[in-house]
């Protein structure tokens, strides 16, 4: 970089439209100089008074060569204060520059170099992960299948395990507890919030109107009710593919649902999980395809300090891996695979499924999400009760 | 620093809030915007610069409110902006949104287009979130628009329009038709008056 730079630092952190926006504001007048490690090429931008008059990037000139500057995603910029003697070329005025570039940009006629890999988007919104009952918010939420509004006091019941009913509810206002009925006990797994839902898929899914947990308003509850027989006919739009799916992920709910109860009862002596084989998927590795188990099991098996804890088993019809699109926080991340023997798979057309999960409407995706967040918050209290209460004395 | 992000400018001794409006296609964004840079000639400074987008047009252009004086011995410039409402301009909404200091959420009447409008709240809520902002801590007003069509089209009443778009939300909101300006100037104000509260408090400046 040159020495009598005024002001100098990366594209990738702060981009052209926003140095252009800076010196703009500033009123600066001088050369703008750009460099591309990829294109092994500079481009110049000549401002005066804080909008470009001139550009030049390899053979092109002017308005064209800002604009193909654009594109460039990567690379390092520097500005140098200097007089400009330049004709004033670019006539139009810094915004409708930017603006129009960008939309360029978007539209495909600029050509976007050097672009950065996009980061996930951090979807848990618990206060701490690995306390025993986070409280989960769910997304801002879509009025669209709410057709009754019901109203609960503080320490009602809303729903009671092993009672029936296949209402679903998403929470308006207020935070509700899940609780299980154990051996020992009650047990709270989990406070959820606004956004989230009460009730559960498998009404939709597999048709059992058995409740399976209790549902308690933690404080005053407004709870929206949602029209379940839209739900029901969209479930039935579905491929038979994203069904199986979603009947997996309902499937493994349960099962790191029903790990926590053992692990609560057991006062966290249950026994931890031994493989003689190595993982099909290590803990930590990285894996960029999904599975469908055709034949034999699989152990989604947490390692953690105290030993392997096992959260679910899955079989034939099971999804594991890397799902691109849902986050579920096991593996490969937080968990490892084993199989059993004589385990077979097929891989799913992920793309296709994504394509199904982005079209959801509103209601139906942030549920597929909560039920994503809901095993992360489950395993993460399964795991707690086993490294609390089995540290020796 | 990411609650507040007018731009200090020391050189004019000016602040400048990014107001952005934000809704779905064909809402009436844009008509807003015209209908502020055609009446209030006075406080628009510069030209508008429009953008032909897909479905929708990107509007921009500075403006000098009055009668607000100066805050800290600065007077307050804002920057106008609609956002282009197609999913594939994420570089301008990028742009538009990064820093945006206060939103006027434009909201269609038009029964046909109660889903629209929800899907839209969604979008900002996620956008925002996407920049650190939160939809319930930013400066918010919402605009039902076209109320002008009354008795012409089926449109939504508004009890119905605040449950399905204010109900968590709770901000100020106006009945507008901003083909006539009804509502117009109202809720520009309004969002004018939030953004300047939490610039202050932001900052300190009263307690």
């Amino acid at each position: 970089m040159e020495k009598n730079a005024a002001f100098s630092g990366n594209l990738n952190f702060l981009s052209l439209a926003d140095v252009l926006q800076l010196l703009g504001s500033n009123g600066s007048t001088g050369l703008l100089r750009l460099k591309s490690p990829l294109l092994n090429d500079v481009g110049n931008i000549y401002l005066v008074r804080g909008n470009p008059v001139d550009a030049s990037t390899g053979s092109q000139k002017g308005i064209a060569a800002l604009y193909a500057l654009f594109g460039w995603i990567g690379g390092e910029f520097e500005f140098c204060l200097e007089d400009v003697a330049c004709e004033n070329v670019i006539q139009k005025s810094r915004m409708e520059v930017i603006l129009t570039a960008l939309k360029m940009l978007d539209d495909g006629e600029i050509e976007a170099i050097g672009l950065p890999e996009e980061s996930p988007e951090d979807v848990f919104l618990t206060d701490d992960r690995f306390a025993s009952a986070p409280v989960i918010k769910g997304p801002l939420i879509d009025y669209w299948y709410i057709v009754d509004e019901e109203n609960f006091e503080a320490g009602e019941k809303i729903v009671e395990q092993g009672k029936h009913g296949n209402w679903i509810w998403v929470i308006l206002e207020g935070v509700v507890e899940i609780r299980k009925e154990t051996t020992r006990g009650t047990l709270p797994i989990l406070k959820i919030g606004s956004g989230s839902f009460v009730g559960s898929l498998s009404s939709i899914i597999t048709g059992s109107n058995v409740r399976s947990a209790t549902t308690v308003a933690v404080d005053g509850v407004q709870l929206g009710v949602l029209d379940s027989q839209r739900l029901a006919n969209e479930f039935a739009r579905l491929s038979p593919e994203f069904k199986d799916f979603l009947a997996s992920l309902d499937r493994r709910l349960r099962q790191v649902t029903d790990k926590a109860v053992e692990a609560y009862e057991k006062s966290g002596q249950i026994q931890k999980f031994v493989s003689r084989q190595a993982p099909i998927i290590a803990q930590g590795s990285k894996v960029e395809s999904g599975f469908v188990i055709t034949q034999g099991e699989a152990f989604v098996v947490r390692e953690t300090d105290s030993g392997a804890l096992l959260l679910a088993d899955l079989y034939r019809g099971d999804f594991f891996g890397d799902i691109s699109f849902l986050d579920i926080g096991h593996e490969p991340g937080a968990a490892a695979i084993y199989g059993s023997k004589g385990l077979e798979t097929r891989a799913p057309n992920l793309e296709v499924l994504k394509r199904e999960f982005d079209e959801l409407s509103p209601t139906f995706h942030n549920f597929i999400e909560h039920m994503a967040h809901c095993i992360t918050a489950t395993s993460a209290v399964a795991g707690g009760f086993t490294e609390k209460e089995s540290e020796p004395l | 620093m990411l609650g507040f992000m007018a731009v200090y400018n020391v050189r004019n001794r000016e602040i400048e809030c990014k107001i952005v409006y934000y809704g779905p296609g064909r809402c009436g964004k844009t008509t807003n915007l015209e209908y502020i840079y055609r009446s209030f000639t006075k406080q628009v400074s510069g030209k508008m610069v429009s953008i032909d987008t897909d479905g929708d047009r990107t509007l921009f252009f500075d403006f000098l409110p009055m009668g607000i004086g100066k805050v800290m011995g600065c007077d307050v410039r804002l920057q106008l902006y609609t956002v282009p409402g197609q999913v594939k301009y994420s570089s301008t909404r990028k742009l538009v949104l990064k820093g945006a200091d206060g939103v006027v959420f434009v909201a269609d009447s038009m029964e046909i287009r109660r889903e629209k409008n929800m899907v839209s709240l969604k979008d900002l809520h996620n956008n925002l979130k996407g920049y650190g902002i939160s939809v319930f801590s930013i400066p918010l007003v919402m605009q039902y628009n076209k109320r002008d069509l009354e008795g012409q089209i089926p449109l939504m009443n508004i009890d119905q329009m605040r449950g399905d778009l204010n109900a968590q939300l709770k901000v100020p909101d106006f009945e507008a038709s901003a083909l006539t300006g009804r509502g117009v100037g109202a809720a520009l104000k309004e969002c004018l008056k939030l953004t300047l509260k939490s610039l202050q408090r932001e900052l300190k400046w009263v307690e």
